[in-house]
């Protein structure tokens, strides 16, 4: 906490805050205004902000308890502050401020709130702003404000998740993110029109997926996908482009659930190719889903470039691809199954298996080509079996059977089983088809 | 002094809310006054004499002011804060607090403080007391009357913390009439002063804060004797007062800033409000009154007045019915719902109004029947009694309910804990709609006869299902959490999944997730097993799978019962249908029926991939086998019966799902893999129905009804 400010410096910093906000909405300045809202980024001026209105509240409250004893029904510090300060000058542009009221005297709760670390306060404060600010923002034609209403909506996600914690760690209901998406599903709605506004609708999005994400309720994601993709008024196109890449690279993670390879790749190497290389963080994000997903339909990334987005957790996956380990694929898998469950991709992996034993079957086929090129499209069941069991693999005839019947089935095997003398008849003719961007038929 | 503008009513139709204002319901009867034209009601009401002494000095005509220039804005702040348009039926409220403003302007823009403080003055009493602005009706051929509520205003966001706004909205909201309403304010007024005086105003938490109890209305009507009391002789406009259309979670409509003000400005309605510019402002304009008005805007604008008037009558069937004709002769735009035009025609009818009167009325003794209804309760003291006492508790909430206009969610549940003190043993589900009555409910140790009892029960699931579900509730309504209650969820889990009853078993598992995270020990790994299970075969939903994983613990891996869970989960998603069948018969606990639901599937997967991979046959002993119809593996050289009838129904399987069965030279069965596959299909289940919940079926419902 700063040291003593005397209460003209605190008169002078809230002034001169107060003339802020009043300049950037004058003047249209959107960049100017979203600096006065973001309240969590702890800037210079906010917290002399956030000061001043400490000192501010440490002299007056014992004038506030006066007031309270006489039965009147105060305005809140901060209008009395203002007309102890300046009456006149608070008279002659009280058109000015009042009419932003209802924004500026919640956030000046916030930032307080915030200052004492006291975050649901500040959540709710916020919020109470915030619906104000849709208000004005409502009546504004022209989109200038759209800078500052991202900030808004990042404000609220920000300070709802800190406000979770403090709730959480108090023992109560952690329930302020979820307010926080129903407060941007109505914010998406002020956007969501025609209008220069519009192009606004996808940041707001994009948040609403990462408290979505966050609260594991991703199903909520739908209806706004929905509106995004099929409404008239939108242009994808059209949007940012750090927007554009945020929602493929969420949209992408939802078919990575839903196990929908085609879709998922297309959408998570959209994000790619249009993030910023220097976002190198983002970049490592994408990937984390991107190279499961080029797995399952056959494409192997090269090792730098696991080597360079720190994606070592893959190597070994990778490696049992390569050589059609099985051991090593299931040690991988073991290894990381914290990581990968958490991430969501434990299942695409887990599903890698198949290809990992087309692999083996595969290497017994050209090792016996080797030996002898007529026979070696048959293949018994039992060099299958002992094959396996060099890997420590543990399987009796049966399982390998239905091994390879599931390969045969999945078209990753070209040929027939033969029950009677337990031998797989490959196809002459391309006998382990490549998958070339395809996933495996299920 | 005080200065009314009079709402001009056109065709006979009376503003809502002002004929109840013992000094204007003359007034009201005045048709067609087609100017609008600011009546002066010479009489002050002396509705809050002190206040009015208090400002006597500075109420005069010319300090009431109108601002024109500054008035919008001013009003366009306030307006915004204002997030919740008032509901129409708080009409009535305006009578108790006929608010005006005293401002002395001299006062004001040498003293700002201090005149702030005698507006916050009289803001204090009266946004206790719900103040009202009064707003002029519109001349308007068409149009329903303008009347307008803003009383909330007065409540300025940021003064009142919001808790209190909703502990007042409460406590109006139980008042049937004038007269409740009228008490209700005086004593809320003395609770909100004496918090604002000894500093709990901001502290107490009113979400919480018990209402008092309801004032007696003798006494408060001596006060307001005056009053006419709202009779079936004015149906026209008759609202019930206290009733509201919907709960207070109704979302909350937004209207447009511009749209207000524009109404304002306008009317150039007298402002009983209280605002800061007020005090600043210049104090002359009373030359302005009226002078602003453009017809066309006050068209729209009391359009925008008349729409949540209709929406709260939509909720309220009683409302709807005093309101139908009133309505039929509103503005058409509104197109209205079937329903509601079927009310208004049902409500027109006189057989029809003279019940809902009598209804009505019957919710008036609801004070009488609290008391008959302990006269009652006293009586039926023995056993075998308990049907009728519920019932008398089931009609003791609802009167209650009704009188108070509560809506369900509104009563806090957790006050009306119960300390059960019913001996039976036996007690058939029943679902709770108003308070348990602690004669009906049975203590912990019966409770643990009871679960004794179900167990041992010969009796059929439906039975003991009901049973269970008797002592859940018990369970709940005396806030038992103990091992107790685990045993009971387990009990009815493990009986659910025996049966299949999917539903039921859900239920519970997520009851004992809540219950084992409280720390109460059970079977937890069991139920984990179970409930990975049923993630796995039955809900097929990647992301509830991933999240089920994630939450095991270490120790929960080592589980018997989860690492069986675990390799079936591994052997659906591969579609190792030889693992699958293999777990099967190895499933600990009750996981073989969690599985058994899922046999088919797994099966019909199986033979489709078969008969695409396998050529030119399989035998059909090794389908059996493989499919888990013969529970060992043919090693034995005596092919016991068992075997034989396994084979049998495998058969019998394969053919109901259009298999491809031959026979070779020696006799033994093959399936035609080639023949197979383009003939196999999956058949309807036998006992599904057209409305897809088989335990809806007519047969089951007459067991139930049976047992």
């Amino acid at each position: 906490m700063a040291a003593y400010m005397s209460m003209g410096e605190a008169h002078r910093r809230i002034n001169e805050y107060l003339n802020r906000f009043s300049d950037a909405v004058s003047y249209q300045d959107g960049k100017s205004l979203s600096r006065l809202l973001s309240i969590s980024s702890d800037s210079a001026t906010l917290l002399s902000l956030a000061d001043a209105l400490n000192t501010f509240q440490s002299c007056y409250s014992g004038i506030l308890t006066v007031v309270l004893c006489k039965h009147v029904m105060l305005f809140i510090y901060v209008e009395i502050f203002i007309c102890f300060a300046d009456a006149n000058r608070v008279i002659s542009q009280s058109d000015k401020y009042s009419q932003y009221g209802d924004i500026l005297v919640p956030i000046f709760r916030a930032v307080r709130s915030y200052r004492l670390r006291n975050l649901v306060e500040s959540y709710l404060a916020f919020e109470k702003a915030s619906n104000a600010f849709i208000q004005e923002f409502r009546n504004w034609d022209s989109a200038w404000a759209l800078e500052a209403l991202y900030v808004v909506a990042y404000e609220i996600r920000i300070l709802a998740e800190r406000a979770d914690v403090e709730l959480a760690s108090i023992g109560k209901n952690p329930e302020k993110l979820k307010g926080a998406g129903s407060f941007l599903m109505k914010v998406f709605g002020v956007l969501a029109g025609k209008g220069p506004k519009r192009v606004g609708a996808l940041y707001v999005t994009c948040q609403l997926f990462k408290i979505y994400f966050k609260l594991g309720t991703v199903h909520l994601c739908r209806s706004v996908i929905r509106s995004i993709e099929t409404a008239r008024i939108f242009d994808f196109e059209e949007f940012p482009v750090r927007d554009k890449v945020t929602y493929m690279y969420y949209t992408g993670r939802l078919e990575v659930y839903n196990e929908n390879f085609p879709a998922a790749d297309h959408k998570l190497s959209y994000a790619l190719t249009h993030c910023t290389e220097r976002k190198e963080a983002n970049i490592r994000m994408i990937l984390k889903y991107l190279i499961p997903v080029k797995l399952s339909i056959g494409i192997l990334p090269k090792t730098s470039l696991l080597e360079k987005y720190n994606l070592n957790e893959y190597s070994d996956v990778i490696l049992a691809l390569k050589r059609g380990d099985l051991r090593l694929l299931r040690h991988a898998l073991n290894e990381h199954e914290d990581r990968f469950l958490r991430s969501g991709v434990y299942l695409v992996l887990e599903k890698l298996e198949l290809q990992v034993y087309q692999r083996l079957v595969k290497k017994i086929y050209i090792i016996q080509k080797l030996k002898d090129p007529n026979k070696a499209h048959q293949i018994k069941l039992d060099v299958i079996v002992k094959a396996l069991q060099w890997l420590e693999m543990d399987m009796d005839v049966d399982e390998v059977e239905c091994i390879m019947s599931i390969l045969i089935y999945k078209n990753l095997v070209k040929g027939y089983f033969a029950h009677k003398s337990k031998v797989a008849v490959l196809s002459k003719q391309d006998p382990f088809p490549k998958l070339n961007g395809k996933p495996v038929n299920s | 002094m005080v200065f009314y503008c009079q709402p001009v009513t056109v065709n006979g139709s009376i503003p809502e809310g002002y004929w109840k204002h013992g000094s204007s319901v003359l007034q009201n009867d005045l048709p067609n006054t087609v100017q609008p034209h600011i009546q002066k009601t010479p009489d002050v009401i002396p509705m809050y004499a002190n206040f009015q002494n208090q400002h006597n000095s500075t109420f005069s005509q010319g300090s009431m002011e109108m601002y024109p220039a500054s008035y919008q804005v001013s009003q366009s702040h306030q307006s915004s804060s204002q997030t919740v348009p008032q509901p129409p039926e708080h009409f009535d409220s305006r009578k108790a607090c006929k608010l005006q403003i005293p401002t002395n302007p001299r006062i004001a823009s040498i003293l700002p403080l201090g005149s702030q403080k005698s507006d916050k003055e009289s803001s204090m009493t009266s946004a206790v007391v719900k103040p009202a602005y009064i707003s002029v009706g519109v001349p308007t051929p068409n149009a329903k009357v303008a009347s307008h509520d803003e009383a909330d205003s007065m409540l300025k966001p940021g003064t009142f913390p919001k808790s209190l706004r909703g502990y007042v909205e409460r406590v109006l909201a139980r008042c049937r009439d004038d007269r409740q309403k009228a008490a209700s304010q005086e004593i809320m007024k003395e609770v909100i002063t004496k918090a604002t005086a000894d500093g709990t105003l901001y502290t107490r938490d009113w979400d919480t804060e018990p209402l008092f109890p309801m004032p007696d209305i003798n006494a408060a009507n001596k006060d307001h004797s005056e009053l006419p009391i709202p009779t079936l002789e004015m149906p026209k406009n008759r609202r019930s007062p206290g009733r509201r259309g919907k709960s207070r979670w109704e979302p909350i409509p937004h209207e447009k800033l511009i749209e207000k003000s524009a109404n304002f400005t306008n009317d150039t309605a007298k402002y009983g409000g209280w605002n800061k510019q007020f005090a600043g402002g210049k104090s002359d304009n009373k030359g302005s009154l009226g002078t602003k008005s453009s017809l066309p805007d006050q068209k729209s604008s009391s359009k925008i007045f008349g729409r949540p008037a209709k929406r709260q009558r939509l909720g309220n069937d009683l409302n709807a019915a005093d309101d139908g004709e009133a309505s039929s002769d509103s503005d058409k735009a509104h197109s209205l719902t079937k329903y509601y035009s079927a009310a208004i025609a049902l409500a027109d009818s006189p057989e029809e109004k003279k019940r809902r009167d009598s209804r009505s009325k019957r919710f008036d003794k609801g004070h009488g029947i609290q008391i008959e209804n302990s006269n009652l309760r006293a009586k039926a003291v023995g056993p075998g009694n308990s049907y009728a006492r519920r019932a008398s508790v089931l009609v003791l909430s609802r009167s209650f309910e009704e009188s108070g206009t509560r809506a369900v969610e509104d009563i806090d549940w957790d006050a009306l804990t119960v300390k059960g003190t019913c001996q039976e043993i036996e007690k058939r589900y029943l679902r709770l709609t108003s308070a348990p009555d602690p004669a009906t409910v049975r203590p912990e140790e019966v409770l643990e006869k009871a679960l004794l009892m179900v167990q041992n029960s010969q009796k059929n699931y439906l039975f003991k299902c009901d049973q269970l579900k008797s002592i859940r509730q018990d369970l709940t309504v005396q806030h038992i959490r103990n091992e107790l209650t685990v045993k009971v969820y387990e009990t009815h889990a493990r009986l659910a999944i025996e049966v299949g009853d999917l539903s039921e078993c859900n239920q519970c598992q997520s009851q004992l997730q809540t219950l084992y995270a409280e720390g109460i020990k059970g079977c937890h790994m069991e139920f984990a097993a179970y409930n990975l299970l049923c993630v796995i075969l039955h809900s097929n939903n990647h992301r509830d799978l991933l999240s089920a994983m994630s939450r095991l613990s270490a120790d929960a891996k080592k589980d018997k019962a989860v690492k069986h869970a675990l390799s079936v989960r591994t052997a659906v998603t591969a579609g190792n249908y030889v693992m699958f069948f293999r777990l099967y018969k190895t499933a600990p606990n009750l996981n073989t029926f969690l599985m058994d639901l899922y046999v088919e599937k797994m099966r019909y997967a199986a033979v489709k991939c078969m008969s695409r991979s396998y050529r030119p046959t399989v035998p059909v002993s090794y389908l059996s086998q493989i499919l888990g119809f013969t529970s060992a593996s043919p090693k034995s050289e005596a092919i016991d019966e068992k075997e034989i009838e396994g084979v049998e129904e495998c058969m019998e399987w394969l053919k109901a799902h259009g298999a491809c069965v031959t026979s070779d030279n020696s006799g033994e069965m093959l399936l035609d893999t080639k023949a197979s596959v383009p003939s196999l299909y999956m058949p309807e289940p036998e006992d599904a129905v057209s409305h897809g919940d088989a335990s809806l079926a007519v047969n089951d419902f007459l067991t139930r009804s049976l047992a």
